[in-house]
């Protein structure tokens, strides 16, 4: 699966010269979009590290997203107390984690004292007063409907204060390599922000699976099962509960961080806002809630859903009116296209979201674990053990 | 979110505080500050109503109240906009907006008695979770349905369609003066409408067979089954009626001064009313009367404090309601007349 999201975007280059280059413009998706994946699959995958192994449904969770992505752009315009503007990203990605973490704590002290719909309506309740206080608050931007914008160069990802590292990754977007190591690649800016970026989503995905298998994720799981039973077996699970949102929030922040470091921006509407918890609850169902690459899988789908439906190029609207003959394309189809297709993600994602609901409710990866009736790179491992005798 | 507080003191304006508490107790702003208040307070009750007596028999959550509170403001205003001339006379436009609420509210009675049946029926032995996400969903999918329409007919990208707004009777628009403040005739409209449905809705309640199944089944649904009555078609029914009071309340938000049909209006009215519904206590039509009242009244000081130049801070009166929700939470989970543990599966 890694392997396949390293070596995608060359072979994307190469399928685009042969002769269905068109086809696959429109049907498979650009670079740009397998950065949103990335960063929103993050976004997803800590939502579901919450909502999926303990059963707290986080609505507030787009808090922490935005945390992230507002602490790494304050510290590159020099807005964070005792932090100066040109403190290497990694640095200020962590401690925007840190502040997600410890805000976690803060919001899951109170919340956790209840639960089911009441704990997603009192996060949701902290979400929205977060929300609108950084809406409003002059001090973050000139004009903070619109949310402040990375002023200074733009952040490099690699180790701090270890030049040659830094070097070798390069910047998060605007670097570009020729002739990497000699070997005559060459690596463009975008492919080395996509790069960068999924290395940090990668390691983050490990960190969370470690803790999902550790005995800690098994208590996590206990508690999404049968709460009081684990609280019998003398789990304290109230702490469990909050180690967990805190651990989530704090991923959440680097997704928001790589977010807000990428687009050099970080608007309310796009970071603190409810809708972006439900973009986040929408593919976690897709995937499958409760399996830790399931949401990955889920974002994959519909930012690819996006991409093919966006009117830019590389979709499939301009794709038709490049290709359909004349005869077809009267007045009439045109506006068929333009309306039904051109930027209807949403509106198609929706129908997807709600037949899931009705006919998949395990997701596309906790569907495809039922059929195998393990995890899939165990049930794999089995199934090639079977035939090697 | 660290240094909020810094960053918020230097708003408050010593002087100013003195002087606006003085005029915070003169009885025209406080009048003023009631009124409207309650005008407020009756249309947070009449877009929560719907929700609270959909949960309240069902536990069922309705994600999809905003959108359908949104497409009903929409389709109220074209009916408005189509059978207004200028020359019709406030007496009438009353008429017609009465006739207009009264058709769609049977409307989509209907609507969402086939919805439930469709799409709600079907997963009601899953955890209630699935029924939050599937009224999401359904949300989601008219939201984009209407942004398409909307924007091929042209009404929109524009945020706000004013075409509706501009329907209102100017007597509703002019200020009137009572106990010597000076109230908007709309929250005056507002708060005799939802008296009246208010009414209605506790009379229905009450008053009838399906009202004492909904009472019954927020107590306890198992046992409104074992009774042997048709839990199903009171589900259907009362699916139906909380959408056609959603869009009730989507007609009257054509007319509101500061909101008017547009796409965003989905998300506004579902956070709103679930804030209502929760102070309140899920599924407790006392609770949703008196939360609306509070968060009405909040939402009237905290204008009026932002209007006087004491606190610059445009989102002051949200940040308020949504902490009335955390704060009506914490002390009380299980809202104002809430009873613990209700509804679910």
């Amino acid at each position: 699966m890694v392997a396949l999201f390293v070596l995608y975007p060359p072979l994307y280059g190469i399928l685009l010269r042969t002769p269905l280059g068109a086809e696959f413009d429109a049907f498979l998706p650009g670079t740009t979009f397998l950065i949103g994946m990335l960063y929103l699959g993050l976004f997803a995958m800590s939502f579901d590290f919450i909502s999926g192994y303990t059963g707290y449904l986080s609505f507030g969770h787009a808090t922490f997203f935005g945390v992230g992505a507002y602490v790494v752009v304050l510290a590159a315009n020099g807005k964070v107390p005792g932090i100066s503007e040109g403190t290497p990203f990694m640095i200020t990605m962590v401690l925007g984690g840190l502040v997600a973490f410890a805000l976690a704590l803060a919001i899951g002290a109170v919340s956790f004292r209840l639960t089911g719909v009441y704990f997603a309506m009192i996060t949701l309740g902290f979400a929205q007063v977060v929300y609108e206080l950084v809406r409003n608050w002059d001090y973050v931007a000139v004009n903070p409907q619109s949310g402040p914008t990375i002023g200074g160069p733009t952040p490099e990802i690699g180790v701090p204060y270890v030049d040659s590292l830094s070097v070798a990754l390069g910047r998060l977007a605007g670097d570009s390599f020729e002739n990497v190591l000699g070997l005559g690649i060459d690596i463009s800016a975008t492919l080395t922000t996509y790069y960068a970026i999924g290395l940090v989503v990668l390691l983050s995905y490990f960190a969370m699976q470690r803790i999902i298998h550790s005995p800690f994720g098994r208590v996590m799981i206990a508690i999404r099962e049968n709460e009081e039973r684990a609280r019998a077996i003398g789990y304290n699970v109230f702490w469990y509960k909050m180690a967990a949102f805190g651990f989530s929030g704090f991923f959440a922040a680097i997704a928001g961080a790589l977010f807000a470091a990428y687009v050099g921006t970080a608007p309310p509407n796009e970071t603190f806002h409810f809708l972006v918890t439900a973009d986040a609850l929408i593919v976690t169902i897709i995937g499958g809630i409760g399996t830790l690459a399931g949401p990955f899988f889920g974002t994959v789908s519909y930012e690819w859903l996006e991409d093919v439906l966006s009117s830019e190029q590389g979709g499939l609207a301009p794709y038709l009116r490049a290709t359909l003959p004349d005869g077809i394309l009267t007045t009439d189809v045109a506006d068929v296209i333009n309306t039904a297709i051109a930027g209807r993600a949403p509106l198609y994602l929706g129908i997807v979201f709600v037949l899931f609901v009705l006919f998949v409710p395990n997701g596309l990866l906790g569907t495809v674990r039922d059929r195998l009736g393990d995890t899939v790179g165990t049930a794999v491992g089995d199934r090639l053990e079977r035939y090697r005798h | 979110m660290m240094g909020t507080t810094t960053g918020l003191a230097p708003l408050v304006d010593t002087p100013l505080a003195v002087d606006a508490i003085g005029r915070l107790l003169q009885f025209d702003t406080l009048a003023r500050i009631i009124i409207e208040g309650f005008g407020k307070a009756a249309i947070y009750f009449i877009i929560a109503v719907g929700l609270t007596i959909v949960f309240g028999l069902m536990g069922v959550l309705n994600f999809a109240h905003g959108a359908f509170a949104m497409l009903w403001a929409y389709l109220g205003g074209i009916l408005m906009v189509v059978t207004i001339s200028s020359g019709t006379s406030p007496v009438a436009r009353f008429a017609l907006f009465i006739a207009v609420a009264a058709v769609i509210f049977a409307l989509l009675t209907a609507f969402g008695s086939v919805l439930e049946i469709g799409l709600v029926r079907p997963i009601y032995d899953r955890t209630p979770m699935y029924q939050i996400l599937l009224t999401f969903g359904v949300g989601l999918i008219l939201e984009e349905l209407t942004r398409i329409v909307t924007s091929a007919r042209g009404i929109q990208p524009e945020p706000t369609w004013t075409g509706a707004a501009a329907t209102i009777p100017a007597s509703l628009e002019r200020f009137y003066s009572i106990f010597g403040a000076n109230i908007r005739g709309f929250y005056l409209f507002a708060i005799v409408a939802g008296i009246l449905i208010a009414a209605v809705v506790w009379a229905f309640l009450t008053r009838t067979l399906y009202g004492l199944y909904i009472r019954a089944g927020s107590e306890d649904d198992e046992m409104v089954e074992a009774l042997g009555i048709d839990v199903r078609k009171a589900f259907t029914i009362v699916f139906g009626l909380g959408t056609g009071l959603a869009a009730v309340g989507g007609v009257f938000l054509m007319w509101d001064p500061t909101q008017g049909p547009s796409v965003l209006l989905n998300i506004e009215v579902l956070l709103y009313a679930f804030v209502v519904v929760v102070i309140g206590g899920l599924g407790s039509f006392k609770g949703t009367l008196a939360a609306a009242v509070l968060v009405g009244s909040a939402d009237s000081l905290t204008t009026w404090v932002f209007n006087t130049g004491l606190v610059d801070f445009p989102g002051l009166s949200e940040v308020t309601i949504f902490l009335l929700l955390v704060i009506a939470l914490v002390v009380r989970p299980q809202g104002l007349y809430g009873v613990e543990e209700v509804g679910g599966h």
